[in-house]
C-alpha cells in the first residue's frame, strides 16, 4: 500500500532543485516568499541562524542561486514579508525579529529598526542604583541589597543587576563605574512575529506587524509609524502564532504558548478569549480555513475549531518537526504539510493522509507558495542544511481518500494457517488406534528414565563426581582448565572453599592417568590451607607421550589426609595433542 | 542611545552621524533570556543534542543564571533517565525563581518518578498554593495518592482536576481507582462520561467495552461499543480480540474470523490471537486447522495454560487421548488448582484405560471445586460405566441437588438440566485478568465438552 502511494506521490512533484550543502540553519518562522523587487518574480528570503552563535545571515535566493546575503547582528527569531505603505511600486518590506529589535529592510537595504518598549523597572532597584551612582553605598552593600530584592520582589531585576550579581568581588567596582551613569532598563525579547492586514482583505493590502514577547505580551504595530497600536497579554511566553482578519474590522490571533496551551485572542479583549489545553507541547500550528491544526510532541495532529473545540486527532508515525499550509487558491485546494522526523513530509486534509513525500534528510522548515513565477512551489530546508525545491505538477490530483467506510484491507488477506502433512495425519490415525498402548509405553519409559536418572545421581554422589563436595566439613568447589596445544599441556585446577568462615587444611591432590600416554612431574601433591571464599589456581604440567593422535581422561582426586575416599573427583577430557601430530 | 550606536556597527547606513564619544558608552548587556525561544524550539522538536549545545552556550554566557535553560536541561536529563540529577537542577530553578509553580511541579514530578510519593505530595501541595487552578497539579496529586493507597483523597483531587479541565488521562485514573476498589459500576459511569467527552479515544472505548463484558448482562450494548472502538482504529489488538471472542461466544465464527484476520495482519505473533483463531476453527469443526493454530499459539507462549487447556480439549475431541493427556498434564503443572483441568484429565485417562488414576483425578477435581455440576455428572457416568452403580447414583443425586439449588437461587427460567444449556449461566472459569478476552473461549470450550460427555450419559441411562 505504502509503496504504491510513494510512487504516486513522487510523480506529483517535479524535483526542481536540491542543494544538500546550502548550509542553511533555519526554521519555518524564518522563511518567506516575497516579490522583493516588484517585478512579479517571487524570491525566497531566509533568516539563517548561521552556526547558532555567529555568522547569522539574511539570504535571498532567486531561482536556484543565491541573490544576496547580508549579515545579521543576532539570531533571527522570525521573518515576515509585508506591505507597509501604498507607495508605488508596491514592493514589500522584510521584517526580521531578533532579540528585542525588529529590523525592517526595504529593497534589501536596512530601513528602520524598531525596539521593544522597556519594561517596568523595580523602583527599589532604581533607588539602590541611584544610591550607588552617588557613591553612597559600596559594591558589597549594593550586592546584598540587590540579592534581597531578587528574592522577594514582584518585578524581576534588570539585566544589569543580574549581571552584577554574577561578578567576582574584584570586578564589581569597575562594573559599577562603567554602568552607573546609564539609566536602568529592563528589556525582553521577541519570540514570534506575524502580520495582520490593516483594513482591507486584499492580497496586496497594507499589513501591521504582530509580535509576541518573552514576558507574554502581544503587540500590534502600525505599519508606517511603527507605534504600538494595541497590546494584549498572555499567561505564558508565546512560541507560535497565527493571525487572521483585519485590524480595523475583526481579527483573531491564535498563539501557542510555552506552557503547552493555545490561546485565542480577539479584537475586543486584551486577554485571551479561548484557551485550548493540550496534553503535550505544540510543535507547529497552522490555520486551515476556520480550523486550527496543531502538531504535538506526542506524535499527534489535532484539529480544533476557532473556539477551541476539538474536532479530530490523527496519529503520526514519527515526531513532528515542522508544519506549513499548502494553499492552492486557483484549484481551491488546501492541505497541511507536516514534516516528520522519519524523513517524510505528510500531506493531511483534516485527519486524512492525502499524500506523502520522502526526503533525503529530516525537514526542519517548510514553505509553500509562489516562487519565481511558479505558483505551487514547495521549499524545504533540512537538518543537515540542505535546500529542497519541488514544484507541484499541474496534472497532480489529490483524491480525498477517506479511510472510514468499507472494511479494512487486512480483512481480505488470508490467514496464514500452518498446513499439516500426510505424516501428521497418519500419526494421528495411529494414535487413535493405539492410544492406550502408546500411553502405557510412554509411562513405562518415563518411569525407566526417572529411575536411570536417580541411579546416575546417586552414583555421582557416592563417587564424589560432582564439582561440589557434598561433605559438610569440607565444602569445596573445583573446576579444571586445560591450556596448550601439546605435547605439553598446562592443567589449572581452581579450588575454592565455599564455607562461610572455616578454613580447610590438610588436603592433597592426586592424579590418575594412563602412564603410557601421559607423564606428569608430580602426580601427587599437597595443597595449602584454603581460606574461605578465595579462589586457588593450582597449575601442573602434563606431557603427552603418544604421537598417535589419541587422547584419554585424566582423573583428579581431592583427598583428605587419613581418608581413602576422595572429597571431590574430576574427569578431565584431554584434548588431542596437535603438537606431535604436526611433527 | 546605545541602539543607535549599534546600528552603525551593523552597517545600517541610517544615522551614521549619531556616533557618541567612545569612552562614555557602556557595553550593551545581552538579555539573559534571549535564546529561550531557540532552546524551546529544539526541545519540542526532540532535537536534544542541538538543544543541549545551545543550553551549554547559554549557561556559559549567563553563568547558570538563565532559569529556562536550566529548566530544559533538567527536562532533557529526566528523559535520559538521570532523575536524581534533574531533580537537583529543578531545585536550583526553584531557587532562581521561587514564585513559579512550574518549577515546583517539576520537582514534584521528579520526586514522583523516584518513588518518593509522600515528598511529591508535599511539593505538589506547595505548588497548588502558588497556582490554584491547575488541573495538572490536581491530577498528579491524585496519582500520587493512588500510589500511597489513599483512594479517598485521590478521588477528591481527580474530581477537582476534572472540574478545572477535562482530560482523558484524568478519567482513566479515576476509573482505575474505582476498579481498584472493586466498584465496577461507578468505574463504568466514569468511563461513560469520559467517552462522551472524548469519543475517539480507543483506549477509553476498549476499557469501557471490556468492563461491559465483565458485567456481562449487557452483551448487546457492549457489542456496540466494542464495534465502534474497533472501527476507529482497526489495529488495536485488545479491542479486536475482545469483540472477536464475544462474537465467538454467540457462535458468529465467520465474523470473528474477519476480525482476527485484521488483527493477524498487524500483530502476527500474538499468542491469544492464535488461540482464539484456533478455537474459531474448533467451533467450525475444522479440527486440523484448530490444532495448527493452537500449536502455533503454544509455540509463541509455551507457558500459557489456557492454550494448553484448549489443545487438550481439541485432542480429546480428535480422540487423540495420549496427546490430550500430555497437554492437560502440562496445563495442570502450570495451574494446579483448577477443577476443570482435572476433570478433562480424568476423561483422557478413562479413555486410556487407566481407571484408577481417572477416579483419583475426578476426586481431586471435586475436592478443588465443589460447585461444578459437570464434574459430578461426568464422574457419575464414569462410575456407572465402571459398574459402581451405587457411587454413580450418589454423584448423580449430588448433581441434581446442585442443579435445584441453582435454579432456586437464580430463578433463571431458561435453566434446563440439559448440560448444554447451563453453559450460559455457568460462570466462566476463574479469570486471571478481567481484561483478557480469551476467557470467553473457555465458556465455549466447556460447552463442547459437555456436549460430548452428555452422549455417554444418555447411553448409560
Amino acid at each position: 500500500m505504502s509503496s504504491t502511494g510513494d510512487s504516486v506521490a513522487s510523480s506529483k512533484w517535479l524535483d526542481a532543485h536540491y542543494d544538500p550543502v546550502a548550509n542553511l540553519y533555519t526554521f519555518s518562522s524564518c522563511i518567506a516568499l516575497s516579490d522583493l523587487h516588484g517585478d512579479g518574480e517571487n524570491k525566497l528570503v531566509v533568516g539563517d541562524l548561521g552556526t547558532g552563535v555567529c555568522n547569522m545571515k539574511l539570504k535571498v535566493y532567486r531561482g536556484t542561486g543565491l541573490l544576496s546575503e547580508s549579515t545579521l547582528l543576532d539570531l533571527p527569531t522570525g521573518l515576515v514579508s509585508f506591505l507597509m505603505d501604498l507607495h508605488e511600486p508596491r514592493t514589500p518590506a522584510i521584517a526580521v525579529a531578533s532579540g528585542p529589535f525588529i529590523y525592517v529592510y526595504k529593497n534589501l537595504r536596512p530601513y528602520f529598526k524598531f525596539t521593544l518598549p522597556s519594561l517596568e523597572v523595580n523602583p527599589l532597584e532604581q533607588d539602590v542604583w541611584s544610591q550607588a551612582k552617588e557613591d553612597m553605598i559600596d559594591p558589597m552593600t549594593l550586592k546584598e541589597m540587590l540579592e534581597g530584592l531578587r528574592d522577594k520582589a514582584e518585578i524581576p531585576l534588570s539585566v544589569r543587576s543580574l549581571r552584577f550579581l554574577m561578578l567576582e568581588p574584584q570586578e564589581m567596582e569597575n562594573f559599577v563605574l562603567l554602568h552607573k551613569e546609564q539609566p536602568i532598563r529592563r528589556q525582553t525579547v521577541i519570540t514570534c512575529i506575524g502580520t495582520l492586514k490593516k483594513n482591507m482583505a486584499d492580497e496586496d493590502a497594507v499589513s501591521c506587524l504582530v509580535i509576541g514577547t518573552e514576558n507574554g505580551d502581544v503587540y500590534i504595530l502600525d505599519p508606517e509609524a511603527f507605534t504600538i497600536l494595541y497590546k494584549m497579554s498572555l499567561p505564558s511566553t508565546p512560541t507560535l502564532m497565527d493571525v487572521t482578519g483585519q485590524f480595523d474590522v475583526e481579527f483573531r490571533i491564535t498563539v501557542a504558548c510555552r506552557n503547552g496551551n493555545i490561546y485565542i485572542l480577539r479584537r475586543d479583549s486584551p486577554k485571551p478569549k479561548y484557551c485550548i489545553e493540550l496534553s503535550s507541547h505544540p510543535v507547529a500550528l497552522v490555520r486551515m480555513g476556520k480550523n486550527v491544526v496543531v502538531g504535538c510532541t506526542h506524535e499527534t495532529l489535532h484539529g480544533y475549531t476557532q473556539k477551541g473545540k476539538k474536532l479530530w486527532t490523527a496519529y503520526l508515525p514519527a515526531p513532528v518537526t515542522t508544519m506549513a499550509l499548502m494553499d492552492l487558491p486557483t484549484r481551491g485546494f488546501q492541505a497541511v504539510l507536516v514534516g516528520l522526523a522519519n524523513c517524510e513530509v505528510h500531506m493531511y486534509r483534516d485527519k486524512n493522509l492525502v499524500s506523502s513525500i520522502k526526503t533525503p534528510d529530516v525537514v526542519t522548515s517548510i514553505c509553500f507558495g509562489r516562487y519565481g513565477r511558479e505558483d505551487g512551489t514547495l521549499i524545504m530546508t533540512t537538518k543537515g542544511g540542505g535546500l529542497i525545491v519541488k514544484i507541484l505538477k499541474r496534472t497532480a490530483v489529490f483524491d480525498d481518500r477517506d479511510s472510514a467506510p468499507g472494511p479494512p484491507i487486512a480483512q481480505s488477506i488470508r490467514l496464514n494457517v500452518p498446513k499439516k502433512t500426510k505424516l501428521y495425519v497418519d500419526q494421528t490415525l495411529r494414535e487413535r488406534e493405539n492410544a492406550v498402548a502408546m500411553h502405557r509405553a510412554f509411562q513405562m519409559d518415563l518411569s525407566r528414565l526417572r529411575l536411570a536418572a536417580a541411579r546416575a545421581y546417586v552414583k555421582a554422589l557416592e563417587s564424589s563426581l560432582t564439582p561440589m563436595s557434598a561433605s559438610l566439613t569440607e565444602p569445596l568447589k573445583m573446576n579444571a582448565v586445560v591450556q596448550g596445544l601439546g605435547p605439553s599441556f598446562k592443567l589449572t585446577l581452581n579450588i575454592q572453599n565455599t564455607a562461610a568462615c572455616r578454613p580447610v587444611m590438610n588436603l592433597a591432590i592426586s592424579f590418575l592417568y594412563d602412564e603410557n600416554l601421559y607423564s606428569m612431574r608430580t602426580a601427587f601433591f599437597k595443597i595449602p590451607l584454603l581460606v574461605p571464599g578465595l579462589n586457588y589456581p593450582i597449575d601442573t604440567f602434563v606431557e603427552c607421550l603418544s604421537d598417535k593422535g589419541i587422547s584419554d581422561i585424566i582423573k583428579v582426586f581431592v583427598l583428605r589426609e587419613g581418608k581413602s575416599a576422595p572429597l571431590l573427583t574430576a574427569h578431565i577430557n584431554m584434548p588431542v595433542s596437535e603438537g606431535l601430530a604436526l611433527n | 542611545m546605545a541602539d543607535d550606536a549599534m546600528k552603525t556597527d551593523v552597517q545600517l547606513p541610517v544615522a551614521t552621524d549619531l556616533k557618541k564619544p567612545r569612552p562614555k558608552k557602556a557595553p550593551e548587556l545581552p538579555i539573559l533570556e534571549r535564546r529561550n525561544w531557540l532552546i524551546h524550539l529544539h526541545y519540542i522538536r526532540k532535537d536534544y543534542e542541538t538543544c543541549k549545545a545551545v543550553i551549554k552556550e547559554q549557561l556559559h554566557e549567563t553563568q547558570g543564571m538563565c532559569e529556562y535553560a536550566v529548566y530544559v536541561q533538567a527536562l532533557i536529563m529526566r528523559l535520559e533517565g538521570k532523575i536524581q540529577q534533574s531533580l537537583e537542577l529543578f531545585q536550583s530553578c526553584a531557587i532562581l525563581n521561587p514564585k513559579s509553580s512550574d518549577n515546583l511541579k517539576q520537582v514534584a514530578r521528579s520526586l514522583f518518578l523516584l518513588g518518593k510519593h509522600k515528598a511529591a505530595i508535599e511539593v505538589y501541595n506547595e505548588a497548588a498554593r502558588l497556582n490554584q487552578k491547575d488541573w495538572e497539579i490536581s491530577h498528579n496529586l491524585g496519582v500520587c495518592y493512588i500510589y500511597t493507597k489513599d483512594f479517598k483523597s485521590a478521588e477528591e483531587q481527580l474530581n477537582l482536576a476534572l472540574q478545572l479541565n477535562k482530560h482523558d488521562l484524568t478519567y482513566m485514573m479515576l476509573g482505575k481507582i474505582h476498579l481498584l476498589q472493586g466498584d465496577t459500576e461507578t468505574a463504568i459511569d466514569v468511563y461513560k462520561s469520559a467517552v462522551e467527552f472524548s469519543p475517539e479515544n480507543t483506549e477509553l472505548l476498549t476499557t469501557l467495552g471490556l468492563l461491559y463484558m465483565q458485567v456481562s448482562d449487557v452483551y448487546r450494548l457492549s457489542g456496540e461499543h466494542l464495534a465502534i472502538s474497533c472501527l476507529k482504529r482497526a489495529n488495536y489488538l485488545s479491542a479486536i480480540l475482545a469483540a472477536g471472542s464475544m462474537m465467538q461466544t454467540h457462535g458468529d465464527y465467520d465474523v470473528a474470523m474477519n476480525k482476527y484476520r485484521v488483527a493477524a495482519y498487524s500483530v502476527p505473533e500474538s499468542p491469544p490471537l492464535w488461540n482464539n483463531i484456533g478455537m474459531c476453527f474448533f467451533g467450525k469443526k475444522k479440527y486440523v486447522a484448530a490444532i495448527s493454530c493452537l500449536k502455533r499459539a503454544n509455540y509463541l507462549s509455551p507457558f500459557d495454560w489456557k492454550i494448553l487447556y484448549n489443545l487438550g480439549l481439541v485432542h480429546l475431541t480428535m480422540q487423540q487421548y495420549a496427546s490430550a493427556f500430555h497437554f492437560l498434564s502440562a496445563a495442570i503443572n502450570l495451574r494446579p488448582r483448577m477443577s476443570e483441568l482435572y476433570m478433562l484429565l480424568a476423561v483422557a485417562l478413562t479413555n486410556l484405560d487407566d481407571a484408577d488414576n481417572a477416579r483419583r483425578s475426578y476426586e481431586q477435581a471435586l475436592q478443588l471445586d465443589e460447585s461444578k455440576l459437570l464434574v459430578n455428572l461426568n464422574f457419575a457416568v464414569f462410575l456407572y460405566n465402571q459398574g459402581d452403580k451405587k457411587a454413580a447414583l450418589l454423584q448423580f443425586q449430588e448433581m441434581e441437588r446442585k442443579v435445584n439449588t441453582q435454579v432456586d437461587n437464580n430463578s433463571n427460567t431458561e435453566f434446563d438440566p440439559e448440560p448444554e444449556a447451563d453453559v450460559s449461566s455457568a460462570p466462566s472459569p476463574p479469570t486471571v485478568d478481567p481484561g483478557e478476552p480469551e476467557d470467553e473461549d473457555e465458556v465455549e470450550e466447556t460447552a463442547e465438552l459437555k456436549e460430548k460427555k452428555s452422549k455417554p450419559k444418555a447411553a448409560a441411562e
